[in-house]
């Protein structure tokens, strides 16, 4: 699902956030990146979008190798990739259901489909009541739930949540956890958080990679 | 509200470079009337001593016609004052008359280029363009082409850079969204949808606006004209071939803005 080769990430070409990273996140993996503020966590998380460009070694995600400069396949790897955002980055104009619509209307699907499979996603996310709702109208938690529905619409292999919970009282992180608790177990997908604490009694097998002074390990 | 003003801010500039566009047709229609016109009623009068032979072309302008003007004809004109055996003289002396008809009618420069080609032609006595009436009104209207041209070019100009605005103006206020299509796989033409929308919309808008225009115009040419200026006015029958020329200007130019746009915002 994604693997890491020696990887060395930058920002500005200054300093190296991450140097010589090696890791291998397989499929159905849960994953979380801990690390101090600062210490690159979403960094590495944005070079598995490719929002980053990797400075040296290979990085494959997909099967995408994303060290090699390629718009249209870095296009299609993120089409197929659920992400969440710690600031729920939700498109103010749209409601909450042409939000969730956003990644079905991207992959075509018909409208049919893609309308059931909204009210079907707002149903799961506990937002039914809120259908035409603007983000601007909806709690942070709310809003985090939104992003979720958009990020589990078109049944994606892989989803990358940055910090999802960091913005969230205890109820609504809760919910966040759930959910991607339940896409990870009920659904198969793989998911990597970036996270500053992981909950306690998570209930699940997950992997924790640490990042301290830009080197990845895997920590027990 | 919104999309109000955005369609305004595309659709006003738009109409202002169509109108002029069909100014522009308007007076290159009369003025090719008016060469036409002239063209048809001027010639060259070449006088040799002999024959001057075929012409097919005079300083890169096709020769329409060249008809000989009969010897009997010029005689007869003054026959009344002259003895039988003045006239007699007269016949044997008389030069060829050529009376000298061109495809188009030439410019003041073209014309003295004729007029010394037509002098080094052996045996050509005399060449006379007569060409100083004509050559007035021809240079005025020609003027004004020139003047509609350069006005057009402007307003082209102007109409570019506030289409481009406009999109720049689109472009920062909705980066946010942007780049969460972006981030979601989107390409920048996917999330630029809303825009096209409106410059489609805005487009055919202008087009049906300025159609109507023109159909107005052309209609009621005598009411909004002087009514010394009619008769240049030619018979306007193929306004399709106008509205053709509007449509096409009309979605050339903001496809090339756009595009233009959306290939420096990627460079970016």
């Amino acid at each position: 699902m994604i693997l890491a080769k020696n990887i060395t990430l930058t920002y500005d070409n200054k300093r190296n956030i991450i140097e010589n990273g090696n890791f291998h996140i397989k499929e159905k993996d849960f994953i979380f990146i801990t690390g101090s503020s600062g210490s690159g966590k979403s960094t590495l998380l944005k070079s598995f979008y490719g929002e980053l460009p990797i400075k040296k070694g290979e990085l494959y995600v997909n099967k995408i190798d994303l060290s090699k400069k390629n718009n249209s396949k870095l296009l299609t790897l993120r089409k197929n990739l659920g992400i969440v955002f710690q600031d729920y980055k939700l498109i103010a104009e749209y409601t909450i259901e042409e939000n969730i619509m956003l990644p079905l209307e991207l992959h075509n699907y018909d409208s049919k489909v893609s309308t059931n499979q909204v009210k079907n996603l707002l149903k799961h996310v506990q937002l039914s009541h809120r259908v035409g709702a603007y983000p601007a109208e909806l709690s942070g938690g709310e809003q985090q739930r939104v992003a979720m529905a958009r990020a589990l619409a078109h049944n994606p292999s892989l989803i990358l949540a940055d910090e999802p919970t960091g913005n969230l009282d205890e109820y609504s992180a809760n919910v966040i956890w759930k959910l991607l608790k339940d896409a990870n177990q009920h659904l198969g997908i793989t998911v990597v958080v970036v996270t500053h604490t992981i909950p306690n009694n998570f209930g699940i097998n997950y992997r924790r990679f640490n990042i301290d002074d830009g080197v990845v390990y895997e920590a027990s | 509200m919104k999309h109000l003003k955005s369609f305004f801010s595309f659709t006003i500039p738009l109409i202002i470079m169509l109108v002029t566009f069909s100014i522009y047709l308007l007076i290159n229609k009369v003025v090719d009337n008016y060469k036409s016109n002239i063209t048809n009623d001027y010639s060259i009068m070449v006088i040799a001593n002999t024959p001057i032979g075929t012409l097919d072309t005079i300083s890169g302008i096709k020769v329409k016609d060249v008809k000989i003007l009969k010897k009997e004809k010029i005689i007869k004109d003054v026959k009344k004052n002259l003895s039988e055996s003045s006239l007699k003289l007269l016949k044997t002396k008389l030069p060829y008359f050529y009376q000298v008809y061109l495809e188009e009618f030439p410019t003041t420069f073209k014309l003295e280029q004729i007029k010394k080609e037509l002098t080094s032609i052996p045996n050509v006595k005399r060449v006379e363009t007569f060409s100083s009436d004509h050559n007035k009104i021809y240079s005025l209207l020609i003027l004004i082409q020139d003047i509609i041209i350069v006005l057009f070019a402007i307003v082209l100009l102007l109409s570019i850079f506030l289409l481009s605005q406009q999109i720049k103006i689109w472009f920062f206020e909705q980066s946010e969204r942007i780049t969460i299509i972006q981030l979601h796989g989107g390409s920048l033409l996917y999330s630029s949808k809303p825009i096209i929308k409106v410059m489609i919309i805005s487009t055919i808008s202008s087009i049906i606006i300025v159609s109507l225009f023109l159909f107005f115009t052309i209609n009621n040419i005598a009411i909004l004209i002087r009514p010394e200026i009619l008769p240049l006015i030619p018979n306007m029958t193929d306004l399709q071939y106008d509205i053709i020329k509007i449509a096409i200007l009309a979605c050339i130019i903001p496809l090339i803005t756009f595009f233009g746009l959306l290939v420096q915002h990627k460079l970016k």
